[in-house]
């Protein structure tokens, strides 16, 4: 691949660095957005509906996916992993390396015959695992871009897909490929993973059948999920009555997670009020320490939620265990009369925190919460400890999404004048930059 | 030109992630309207907002010759333009799209009838397709744009984006409502979480912005009538006199004798009429409260001098407004938790105050003694309950969170633990909110610190009076507590903090002159909070900081940069395009009878204009479209229908109330 010169490079396509990208293509720079994954879409995508105005998540996310594969600035490379980053002048030389996607994508139509065709079916990580999808395939049906990309891991080398494939995109002999950008400034979109609970011995270790993640919960609700609606991963049997432990691996010491990831109230209200209309029935009650709605129409979302009939209860979640029906039991000390409880559920959620995702090969201050430094809050909140390199979303810590996008456009503001004071390009384009 | 051939029309519908599909069989509307005359093909999608569905209508126009386009899906606010962005990207023009609302008009209003909901998409598609026969090709009107914006409001938000906005090469005027910068970040002592000081920060920003080429500064200046779209306002703007200059400031100022309530402190002390907030202000030249001096004349080495206000109108073009005029703290009613009738009841930012006014110390003194005991109480005008609190004007109680007191509280309990560790500190809260980057440690240290904790219910606040007669404390404070399971706990203290929450600001009809709307919690309103959430719904009318909602420091400046990055998209090219939807005559049809210029309401939209026809002098009305809304008032008066507006025309009316009221052949059957 060629060596290319760009005004910005994003890292992550998640809704942070897409936003990010967006900003400054529209202001006329030219924009690399580096994504890991086959798609972007991040997070976002794999959501059901978002709090507090509750549309549905792809109606918000596939159009700005759609807009970054459309911008005439925007350069996307997708399935590419960062291996290195080098000062360059006042810029950056990165060093990108292509993961093989056995797919010749100038060639794949995203028609999916070789998807249709591959005899070999693979747990979905984009379903968390509870669906599964083929060796080969379109990583989903909104994916961006629309080309697929086969497993290497589970395929089988039988090449029916090849034979299948009607304009000869299946490339067996694909390699890794190192690629450099050289780029005038880095917008860090990586994004964040949940909160691990597997050394939570007291919620089960991730090992209870019927405990599950919130990322799990979204998928059962979106219209796009696995099942189309919510059943028990343990046993297939629609749950009558679910539990959300809140703060489950944040504001722990035990865990050394010791922030609130913001987060997970709010999602825990909105797939709460969403289970009210998916399970009329179900009972359903949010075990918490303090609710934290703190955002705009968000108390407001809260107080509606009570409305609806779902039961908040202040008390501390001390342990979960499972009967011989693999129904989770809480034993719940009650802040609110110091008795301590002991319920049972036919599901239970762990509202898992948010922890920032692996980081590439970018070396950076991160701040005691791990995520990445940044060193003036109160007056440049984007701005890391690394001159030309900024920082978006929640790689700056737990953000929701409202959050996410501000500070999406907030980072693109100050890369846009950092570039425009120190950037590379010839003085010629910069003026016609805004001719 | 593919749009002048015999059209060919798309229909596609959008199960818009079971949101229509939930209600509406999208699969039987797609079929019935198959039969219809010029429909091509129809289609139903999961998701046609997706790339994939994108790309479906694409090919269509490409491979099928497809040269009108019909999608039923969201509200047309949402996705109208992305879809038009498709049907421009397969080479078509982007007005012949028409949108159909079935979310917000059908799926959603009719999700309990589901054979109703399927009859009533059809019927609305079928109009939509009724009209997309009659579309024409359009051109949106292109206007040059100043590269220039202005923003309103002096404060940290206001300064941030003004330097945003410059730093993007563009031009910036910044005005300010007050004589000075700074807004309410001056009245601070120190920032969390980095415990830096407020006032070295702003400073650090008001000297960016003054050294600015590309900034221009108003201060004692408020807008005074708007006109103009994006791209090119109009703003009339009146700025008061300084009243002083620096070279007779100090005189004057020594021969000041009227006082007023300090509005900087809150009305802890007084200050003359001619003052600097601070020291250290911006400007630093002070000025004349024009509001409450008396007008008498003072008396300067025995010659009377009388300061006169002699304000200077002005006009701005800008082609883009931020909107950054901050909130006011919440001003308890007289009596709420015993304020403005207990000398012994503050609020935070008042307390906040006093301690920067009263630096040195050992104990913290308060109304004339020391204090031992404090309560600090949590959300005061904040979170409140209908029947319980209260109302405001408008009859509505503040029901939403104000985001910033929890964390203001308790990095408030750290200072006065530092300055005074033998204090006992009574915190009374309804929920922690403690949520960002390094704000939870404020909790944890609190705790450490000794701060008792007591958590009262929303419904059950807590009661502030005062201590009966011989008490220890003055004050007394009663909170049923749910951390001691529902006690009734009674708390004698020397001084009660209300930790008051946000409010919106009366703008002074700045809002209406934007046309600008506020939200259910009267704070100004948003496009979308997620697709456009620092823009209004008028184009070129942008947000930034509180005035939106409540924010911290941290959270106003990402505001406020994210609302320079959208006007820097903005503006930058110089440019800017507006939708073809305004009135256009029919120079056939009219006969100059100026009906229509009567009826218009909008300034230079149109107008009679004397045309020579065949050697007579006739009288025709004329469109300035950029000037025109599209309202539609002219349509209405014309007797000749000599006028319609673009895009939708009364032809194109009239054949979707037709199509709406007919009963298409394949409905019994697609209902049934």
């Amino acid at each position: 691949m060629d060596d290319l010169h760009m005004d910005a490079l994003v890292i992550g396509g998640g809704i942070a660095g897409m936003q990010s990208a967006l900003d400054l293509g529209d202001q006329g720079f030219q924009v690399a957005l580096v994504e890991r994954d086959p798609s972007i879409g991040g997070r976002m995508i794999t959501l059901s509906k978002v709090f507090p105005t509750l549309d549905c998540c792809s109606c918000i996310t596939t159009p700005k996916m759609s807009a970054v594969a459309h911008h005439p600035n925007i350069h996307l490379y997708t399935y590419c992993e960062i291996q290195s980053v080098q000062e360059h002048g006042a810029g950056f030389d990165v060093s990108i390396l292509q993961k093989p996607r056995y797919v010749d994508i100038s060639k794949c139509t995203g028609c999916r015959e070789c998807e249709y065709e591959c005899p070999i079916t693979v747990p979905s990580p984009f379903d968390r695992n509870l669906g599964a999808y083929r060796a080969i395939r379109v990583p989903f049906s909104t994916a961006v871009p629309q080309k697929a990309v086969l497993d290497p891991e589970y395929c089988l080398w039988c090449g029916k897909c090849e034979q299948k494939c009607p304009v000869e995109a299946i490339d067996f002999s694909q390699q890794p490929e190192t690629f450099t950008i050289e780029a005038d400034s880095i917008i860090m979109a990586t994004g964040f993973d949940l909160t691990p609970v597997s050394t939570k011995k007291e919620y089960g270790a991730g090992k209870l059948h019927n405990v599950i993640d919130p990322l799990m919960m979204e998928r059962f609700l979106a219209p796009t999920g696995p099942y189309g609606r919510v059943l028990r991963p343990g046993d297939g049997k629609e749950p009558g009555s679910i539990a959300y432990v809140q703060c489950a691996g944040s504001r722990d010491e035990t865990l050394g997670i010791t922030y609130c990831s913001r987060v997970c109230c709010m999602y825990a209200i909105k797939q709460a009020m969403l289970l009210n209309g998916a399970l009329p029935m179900a009972d359903i009650t949010i075990y918490y320490m303090d609710i934290r709605t703190f955002g705009k129409g968000y108390e407001q979302f809260y107080q509606n939620a009570k409305a609806m009939g779902v039961n908040f209860v202040r008390g501390k979640v001390a342990s979960i265990r499972e009967d011989a029906d693999q129904n989770p039991i809480l034993k719940v000390e009650m802040t609110d009369t110091g008795e301590i409880v002991e319920q049972t559920f036919d599901l239970v959620v762990l509202s898992q925190g948010i922890v920032p995702a692996s980081h590439p090969t970018v070396s950076l201050p991160l701040g005691s919460d791990g995520f990445i430094s940044v060193p003036a809050p109160d007056s440049a909140p984007c701005v890391t400890g690394r001159p030309g390199i900024f920082v978006t979303g929640t790689a700056a810590g737990p953000m929701d999404i409202v959050d996410s996008i501000v500070s999406a456009s907030a980072a693109a503001a100050e890369a846009s004048a950092y570039i425009r004071e120190n950037g590379s390009r010839l003085e010629v384009e910069k003026e016609a930059l805004y001719a | 030109m593919p749009e002048n051939q015999q059209p060919r029309i798309g229909v596609y519908i959008c199960h818009c992630g079971g949101n229509i599909s939930g209600a509406v069989q999208c699969e039987s509307v797609a079929k019935a309207l198959k039969g219809l005359p010029n429909v091509t093909i129809t289609r139903t999608d999961e998701s046609m907002c997706s790339d994939a569905g994108q790309s479906l209508i694409e090919k269509d126009i490409q491979e099928l010759g497809i040269n009108r386009v019909v999608v039923g899906a969201c509200a047309p606010m949402l996705h109208e333009q992305t879809f038009r962005g498709a049907v421009t990207r397969a080479g078509l023009n982007p007005f012949l799209y028409h949108h159909v609302g079935l979310r917000e008009q059908d799926s959603w209003v009719h999700g309990h009838d589901k054979t109703a909901a399927t009859d009533k998409a059809l019927r609305l598609m079928s109009a939509g397709v009724a009209k997309a026969r009659l579309l024409q090709p359009l051109d949106p009107i292109r206007l040059g744009a100043e590269k220039h914006a202005l923003v309103i409001g002096g404060g940290v938000a206001g300064l941030r984006a003004a330097l945003d906005i410059a730093r993007q090469g563009l031009r910036v005027t910044l005005i300010e409502k007050s004589p000075f910068l700074g807004g309410r970040m001056a009245q601070l002592e120190t920032v969390f979480p980095t415990e830096e000081e407020a006032r070295a920060l702003l400073h650090d920003l008001i000297q960016k912005v003054t050294a600015h080429p590309n900034v221009t500064i108003f201060m004692g200046a408020e807008v005074m009538g708007v006109s103009g779209y994006v791209g090119n306002f109009t703003i009339q703007v009146k700025q008061h006199s300084r009243g002083v200059s620096d070279d007779n400031a100090e005189a004057l100022m020594s021969a000041c004798t009227q006082e007023v309530p300090d509005p900087f402190n809150y009305g802890l002390t007084k200050r003359k009429v001619i003052y600097r907030p601070y020291e250290g202000c911006y400007s630093s030249t002070p000025a004349v409260d024009w509001d409450h001096y008396d007008g008498r004349p003072f008396d300067v080495n025995g010659w009377p001098i009388e300061l006169k206000d002699e304000p200077k109108s002005f006009e701005l073009n800008v082609g883009a407004v931020v909107v950054a005029t901050g909130f006011d703290p919440y001003t308890p009613p007289q009596g709420e938790y015993g304020f403005g009738e207990l000398p012994q009841v503050v609020t935070l930012p008042q307390l906040i105050r006093h301690l920067a006014l009263s630096k040195d110390g050992k104990s913290l003194q308060w109304n004339g003694r020391a204090v031992r005991d404090v309560a600090l109480i949590h959300c005061v005008g904040s979170r409140q309950v209908d029947g319980v609190h209260q109302p405001q004007e408008d009859g509505q109680v503040n029901n939403y969170c104000s985001r910033v007191c929890c964390t203001a509280s308790l990095h408030m309990t750290a200072d006065l633990h530092k300055r005074y560790p033998e204090l006992n500190i009574y915190d009374l809260h309804q929920d922690i909110r403690t949520y960002g980057r390094g704000h939870e440690e404020y909790y944890r240290h609190a705790l450490e610190d000794g701060v008792r904790f007591l958590r009262y219910n929303g419904e059950e606040v807590p009661e502030v009076s005062p201590a009966p007669q011989g008490d220890s404390h003055p004050v007394l404070v009663k909170v049923k507590d749910m951390l001691t399971y529902g006690e009734e706990i009674e708390i004698p203290v020397d001084l009660v903090v209300l930790a008051v929450g946000f409010m919106p600001r009366d703008l002074h009809g700045l809002d209406k002159m934007l046309k600008i709307s506020r939200g259910n919690d009267r704070f100004l309103l948003e496009v979308h909070p997620k697709l456009r959430p620092v823009e209004t719904a008028v184009k070129g009318v942008i947000l930034a900081g509180s005035a939106q909602g409540p924010m911290n420091i941290q959270e106003s400046l990402s505001a406020a940069s994210a609302a320079a990055a959208k006007v820097a998209s903005l503006l930058g090219r110089g440019k800017v395009e507006l939708p073809p939807f305004v009135a256009a005559v029919d120079v056939e049809k009219c006969n100059g009878t100026g009906a229509c210029v009567e009826a218009c309401v909008y300034e230079g939209a149109i107008a009679l204009q004397t045309f020579n026809e065949n050697g007579e002098e006739v009288k025709r009305a004329v469109i300035t479209p950029a000037n025109c809304v599209g309202c539609g008032a002219c349509v209405a008066v014309c007797p000749n229908n000599a006028v319609n507006v673009q895009g939708w025309t009364l032809a194109q009316y009239e054949a979707m109330v037709e199509a709406i009221g007919m009963d298409l052949p394949a409905m019994t059957e697609v209902t049934a």
